[in-house]
């Protein structure tokens, strides 16, 4: 369960990412954020793990308030919460298993991740992981040996890794072609519905949101403008979130055929 | 295109006017003139200097003494062991001030006391802390690790602390968000990225090391330096001579195999 009230983030420099927020997400469902570049998707997803800290207000994970959290706290709740990125934030320079790896960093002894001596159970869950988004085969190849869809594979499974009961993603699909955009999209999908993993995406082509979401969030300069179902997210709905009509710009489909 | 406006290079800006570039050629021969004033140098000797360096080539070159070949490949390969020695020691304790030198990784007051730590230990010639080594460890090898771990902490740390400034913050912010300490984040945040870049400046260090545990020598500081100083001393111009090619040798060799080494690690490896 993550319930914002009234929350708000001012960055430095006063720019308001976050204006007065009231939000409940329940156990399990999968929930789509939408807005420009600069309404606060980032945000939003950033303070529930506490990446960024709340500047008023309040904001409950899993049962804690995060405002009030110190350092172990903080690491505790991030180790129950997975995060995918847009740039993915793998360590090129190592094995995709010991990327994996990383999401049992909480949960293992700290002498035997400074070793890189992961125990066998820890090691068979990574396994786990990697197969369950189809590259298990590739868990000895470098990190930086993949191309952009199976990397953002890998993150989705350093997440799964951590045994999470909520996954953020921040603008997954950014960096990613179309079709493997609806690749990654699936598998985040099919995560959430069958592990009961609640999970916030990110995405800022509307298409994307609406073929995947059960609920849509939609945000404008820090404001909720839209809560509800994709069905109910019509051209009408579009212009309150992004403050005029649709273009080809805003759609992946469109945008590719252009 | 087909007509070029001429008439542009008339509208163009005006060059600014370099004021500094006077000055500066003025400083440098100034300075110039006043150490050639300062040495006091006996230019006459100059005319001398090639009919002596034939001389003295002649001697050490034209019959060198090949049965000693065996001793002073030893005392060269002691000479290589007290600069990879030394290299090691040095990286050992460069690193972890690395991180304390790195603005990314510190705070900015333990930075610049880090920083400037290293910058003293950089001033410091290597010649000066083996004669200061010499008097707590003797006339021995150790003294000359010790001048060259010590002497190349400073420059590494440097190197190391530059390094690590330009990581990539995204697998840092990745290790945070999966709950990881510290420690961890250093780990694999930051080690796995700066690892290939640092191992190379590591062994780089190392083939200066060599030449400089080579002159160490002379002090008597281990390795073939002595060696070389004693028989020059005792006029063995031909024990001499052969040092001199071994010791111009197995530099060259190390720089060769120690680049290959190093170009590899940067490259990564081709595949998986």
């Amino acid at each position: 369960m993550i319930r914002f009230r009234d929350a708000s983030v001012v960055y430095d420099g006063g720019v308001r990412a976050l204006s007065n927020l009231d939000l409940e997400i329940g156990d399990g469902e999968f929930v789509v954020v939408v807005g420009l570049s600069g309404a606060g998707k980032s945000t939003l997803i950033r303070a529930v793990n506490g990446l960024v800290p709340l500047t008023s207000g309040h904001l409950e994970v899993n049962g804690r308030e995060v405002p009030g959290l110190d350092r172990t706290g903080l690491r505790e709740l991030r180790s129950e919460v997975g995060m995918v990125f847009q740039g993915f934030n793998l360590v090129d320079r190592t094995s995709v298993l010991n990327n994996v790896l990383m999401g049992r960093l909480h949960r293992v002894p700290t002498w035997r991740t400074l070793l890189g001596r992961y125990p066998a159970d820890d090691v068979a869950l990574a396994a786990a992981a990697l197969d369950r988004v189809g590259i298990l085969d590739k868990a000895r190849v470098r990190a930086n040996h993949l191309s952009g869809g199976q990397r953002q594979r890998v993150g989705i499974a350093r997440a799964l890794a951590q045994e999470p009961s909520i996954i953020l993603a921040d603008e997954p699909v950014a960096s990613l072609d179309p079709p493997t955009s609806h690749v990654v999209m699936r598998y985040l999908k099919q995560i959430s519905n069958e592990l009961g993993i609640t999970t916030v995406v990110n995405l800022h082509f509307l298409d994307l949101a609406t073929a995947y979401a059960d609920r849509i969030i939609g945000l404008r300069a820090g404001e909720l403008v839209f809560d509800g179902p994709g069905e109910d997210c019509d051209a009408a709905v579009f212009e309150s979130i992004y403050g005029r009509s649709l273009t080809a710009d805003d759609t992946m489909d469109k945008q590719a055929a252009m | 295109m087909t007509t070029v406006d001429r008439g542009a290079v008339t509208r163009m800006p005006e060059p600014t006017r370099e004021w500094w570039r006077p000055v500066t050629w003025a400083v440098v021969i100034a300075l110039a003139a006043w150490s050639l004033w300062g040495l006091d140098a006996r230019w006459e000797r100059l005319l001398d200097a090639p009919a002596d360096l034939w001389d003295l080539g002649r001697l050490l070159f034209s019959d060198m003494a090949f049965e000693r070949t065996g001793d002073l490949l030893v005392d060269m390969w002691e000479s290589i062991a007290i600069a990879w020695l030394g290299t090691i020691i040095a990286g050992i304790v460069a690193l972890p001030l690395s991180f304390l030198a790195a603005e990314n990784l510190a705070g900015r007051f333990t930075t610049l006391v880090v920083r400037q730590v290293l910058n003293l230990l950089r001033a410091i010639p290597e010649v000066i802390l083996a004669i200061a080594f010499i008097p707590l460890l003797g006339l021995t090898p150790m003294a000359g690790v010790m001048a060259i771990g010590v002497g190349s902490i400073g420059t590494l740390g440097k190197l190391f602390a530059e390094v690590i400034e330009a990581i990539d913050d995204a697998p840092v912010e990745a290790v945070d968000a999966v709950g990881g300490s510290r420690l961890q984040r250093l780990r694999w945040g930051v080690v796995p990225q700066v690892l290939p870049e640092i191992s190379s400046f590591l062994l780089y260090r190392f083939e200066i090391n060599v030449r400089a545990s080579a002159v160490l020598g002379v002090i008597g500081a281990g390795g073939i330096g002595g060696t070389i100083a004693q028989t020059l001393q005792f006029k063995q111009f031909e024990v001499a001579g052969l040092g001199l090619v071994i010791v111009v040798v197995a530099t060259i060799g190390v720089d060769i195999v120690s680049g290959a080494i190093r170009r590899r690690i940067l490259r990564g490896p081709s595949r998986g």
